[in-house]
């Protein structure tokens, strides 16, 4: 072949720019950590990790919200173990003052009692998380245990509508428990707080065989508590383990993504330094041809 | 017995000669880095009709014959195709990867858009009633909206800086046409004289060298010695001493863009010429203006219209806070995809409007928490679009596609300047000016116009012997 000066020198631009771009791109490559600056670096490889990214938000979105959930479950569950704990107190007073030995008094001091424990129950169905009562169905805004003296007092507010929340794409579970036949006004006339209104009723009234007629109510009560925390864990258990499988879902489509993208650090710092090798050798190589001319030995 | 003043006469002419041998040397050696320049060769030929003398043929010194170029057909036939495909590659390759709107990692892309609206819903659909949630997902609705508008805002105005570019290509264009034609004509009187004009004939080359690069031109010489040019659709750029001129003007269309009008060598007008008339940088520009750059954004247009009918869909079934339903979440929308991304905006905005319930039946109201609508849009996310994906899916495959389209410009740039490189390489080999090569031959030079004065010093000197015998 013959060697020209143009040859010399376009060959030279030509490969020295050829090296210096190969080793720009490994730096690049090295400096930012993703070998894909644009889609055209590998087009299959791009679309599957904006797939892998919006699943991986996706799922961490299920995540974030089977969390809060299982928050508001866990109020729900302390609620529903305020209201076991006092209707446990009023299975006491109930028997104790069964006795017919207990004086007026003492029982109308014991209906004290039970009003107080009549106001906490109410208290704890009327339980909030955050803006939401926990016990009125989709009813929020208001307290879904009517809790103003008088006739209406423990009426049912809020509605029957099951609350759910995804723990899977497309799946749902439900997230609130029902528990307005524990109501004033409910159709069932041994009602959690008909009985305990009934009981502080009979305390005042001095009444034994009355006060022992609640205790049936009663323990009827504690007995839907009991199974109403039952469905609360459940519940509860179902959403903890959509959280666990879906931030393991999300992390696992973050890996997927990141394979998809992420360099090798070790092969990518070597590919570097191999074109910053190639670089140097391009151009004193460069140097050295462009120095030799007859120019130099003629006088 | 020879002439001394004939010897006299046969050296001058031989110095000449020399001369012009140096002379091509220095001309070669001045046009060295001269684009296009192929060396020169000075031929010298022996100078006849030799002088009989007594029978025998006695030279009369050298003269010169021709000055020849070092061209090979055969190459530079070959390398106008190989420049207007690496240009026509390299010019599509550039603009699509100066798009960086559908990077996978880039944050704020279509894809985080709508991942960041689904996951506001999930949250939402949580708990409907909560204030802040409703607004930050009335946030997320609007961060999808504006990111659908920039990502076709951005996609328009890389088609629009593509007009920009191709405007300018036609001004470079029309030049270079009119510079071959000119040519033409002046190698044409050049060649009245008897000579072959080499230095015109680079410069015309030149001229259509760049043509091939900038419209992917090919010529055709004709028997007058004019050189032809012709558009890759057929059509004549240069005709002889006459070139067409090429000009632009606004689509009529909106957004707008620019269609390529064309004159032609003999002054008709030949009205609108389609992209695929052009090759090389300018054939590029508009392949990439009117193919990847336009398909990704009737096919983001195409998914703003379908996820957001979709999302209307099901959002005007459910009722806000206020028990009202019929809305619709995402207005802007025409009766057919095309501007879809670039119009589409956020309806409402009131977050109480927002239709997570269900419609309820009158006389009951809507209950706060009831989400029973959010849960059915949520839906939305992995429903099959009209195109028969869901949204993940679609925008996946409008990355992949715009990446495969970018890429394949770019593989090709990558072979056919690799082709164009090595070709010109080769003609430089072969039409290249040497430095050694012309020193040496310069050296040879010097040596015969020393050696041929030594020849009329002799001379001289014979003559004043001759001379002196009489005195």
């Amino acid at each position: 072949m013959r060697v020209t000066d143009r040859l010399i020198f376009s060959t030279a631009t030509l490969e020295t720019g050829r090296a210096r771009e190969a080793a720009e791109q490994a730096q690049e490559v090295v400096s930012r950590g993703t070998r894909i600056q644009h889609p055209s670096d590998d087009p299959a490889a791009s679309g599957m990790i904006i797939a892998f990214n919006m699943s991986s938000d996706r799922f961490a979105a299920i995540s974030s919200s089977a969390a809060a959930a299982s928050d508001e479950l866990s109020a729900t569950d302390n609620a529903l173990d305020g209201i076991g704990n006092a209707l446990s107190r009023a299975r006491e007073l109930a028997v104790q003052f069964s006795n017919s030995t207990y004086s007026q008094a003492q029982r109308a001091g014991g209906a004290e009692e039970v009003a107080g424990l009549l106001g906490q129950v109410v208290s704890n169905l009327n339980t909030r998380f955050g803006n939401r009562y926990v016990f009125g169905g989709t009813k929020d805004g208001a307290p879904p245990f009517d809790p103003t003296p008088g006739p209406t007092f423990g009426n049912y507010l809020g509605d029957s509508a099951a609350r759910n929340v995804e723990i899977a794409p497309g799946m749902l579970q439900q997230s609130n428990v029902l528990v307005g036949s524990m109501s004033t006004d409910s159709a069932d006339p041994n009602s959690v707080l008909k009985t305990v209104q009934a009981l502080q009723a009979a305390l005042q009234a001095n009444d034994p065989v009355a006060v022992q007629a609640t205790l049936d109510g009663l323990d009827a009560g504690i007995n839907q508590v009991s199974t109403t925390r039952s469905q609360v864990g459940a519940s509860m258990n179902a959403f903890d383990t959509a959280i666990s499988a879906a931030r393991t879902a999300s992390g696992d489509d973050k890996v997927r993504a990141s394979k998809q993208g992420d360099v090798d650090l070790i092969e990518s710092s070597i590919q570097l330094q191999a074109t910053q090798t190639a670089l140097q050798a391009s151009l004193a190589a460069t140097a050295q041809s462009c120095k030799l001319s007859l120019l130099d030995y003629l006088r | 017995m020879a002439n001394l003043l004939s010897i006299l006469s046969g050296a001058q002419t031989s110095l000449a000669a020399q001369r012009a041998l140096t002379a091509t040397a220095s001309h070669n050696i001045n046009n060295a880095n001269t684009p296009g320049y192929a060396r020169q060769t000075a031929v010298l030929t022996t100078l006849t009709p030799a002088e009989q003398v007594s029978g025998a043929f006695i030279g009369r010194g050298a003269t010169l014959d021709t000055v020849t170029q070092a061209r090979n057909r055969f190459l530079e036939a070959q390398i106008p195709q190989a420049l207007g495909n690496a240009a026509y590659n390299t010019a599509e390759s550039d603009a699509l990867q100066a798009y960086h709107g559908l990077d996978p990692e880039a944050t704020g892309g279509l894809g985080s858009a709508i991942s960041g609206f689904y996951a506001s819903l999930t949250s939402l659909a949580q708990n409907p009633s909560d204030a802040g949630l409703r607004t930050s997902f009335l946030g997320a609705a609007r961060t999808l909206a504006r990111t659908f508008n920039r990502t076709s805002g951005e996609i328009e105005s890389a088609r629009s800086g593509l007009d920009a570019q191709a405007n300018g290509l036609t001004t470079q264009i029309n030049s270079e046409a009119k510079a071959v034609a000119e040519l033409n004509v002046q190698i044409r009187q050049a060649r009245g004289t008897g000579a072959e004009p080499n230095d015109l004939l680079d410069l015309r080359q030149t001229h259509l060298d760049k043509l091939a690069e900038l419209a992917g031109a090919s010529f055709v010489p004709t028997s007058d010695g004019d050189v032809n040019v012709t558009l890759p659709g057929g059509v004549a750029l240069v005709a002889g001493s006459h070139s067409g001129t090429l000009s632009t003007t606004a689509d009529g269309q909106i957004p707008t863009h620019l269609d390529i009008t064309f004159t032609q060598p003999d002054g008709s007008k030949l009205g609108i010429l389609p992209g695929t008339a052009f090759g090389g940088t300018l054939g590029g520009t508009l392949s990439a203006r009117d193919g990847a750059l336009l398909t990704s954004g009737q096919r983001v247009d195409q998914l703003a219209y379908d996820l957001a009918n979709a999302i209307n869909g099901v959002h005007s079934a459910g009722a806000g806070l206020d028990g009202l339903s019929g809305r619709l979440l995402f207005a802007g929308l025409g009766a057919t995809a095309s501007g879809a991304a670039a119009g589409v905006t956020v309806a409402i905005s009131d977050p109480a409007q927002l239709g997570m319930a269900g419609a309820p039946t009158p006389p009951a109201t809507v209950a706060p928490g009831d989400a029973s609508n959010a849960q059915f849009l949520l839906g939305t996310e992995s429903a099959a679009l009209p195109g028969g994906k869901d949204v993940r899916s679609t925008v996946s495959d409008i990355v992949s596609q715009f990446g495969s389209s970018s890429a394949t410009a770019k593989a090709f740039a990558d072979q056919d300047g690799a082709l164009k490189d090595n070709l010109t390489r080769m003609r430089d080999s072969y039409s290249g000016v040497s430095i050694d090569e012309e020193m040496i031959t310069m050296q040879q030079a010097q040596r015969g116009y020393e050696a041929i004065a030594k020849v009329i010093q002799t001379t001289d000197q014979m003559m004043q012997t001759l001379l002196s015998i009489k005195t």
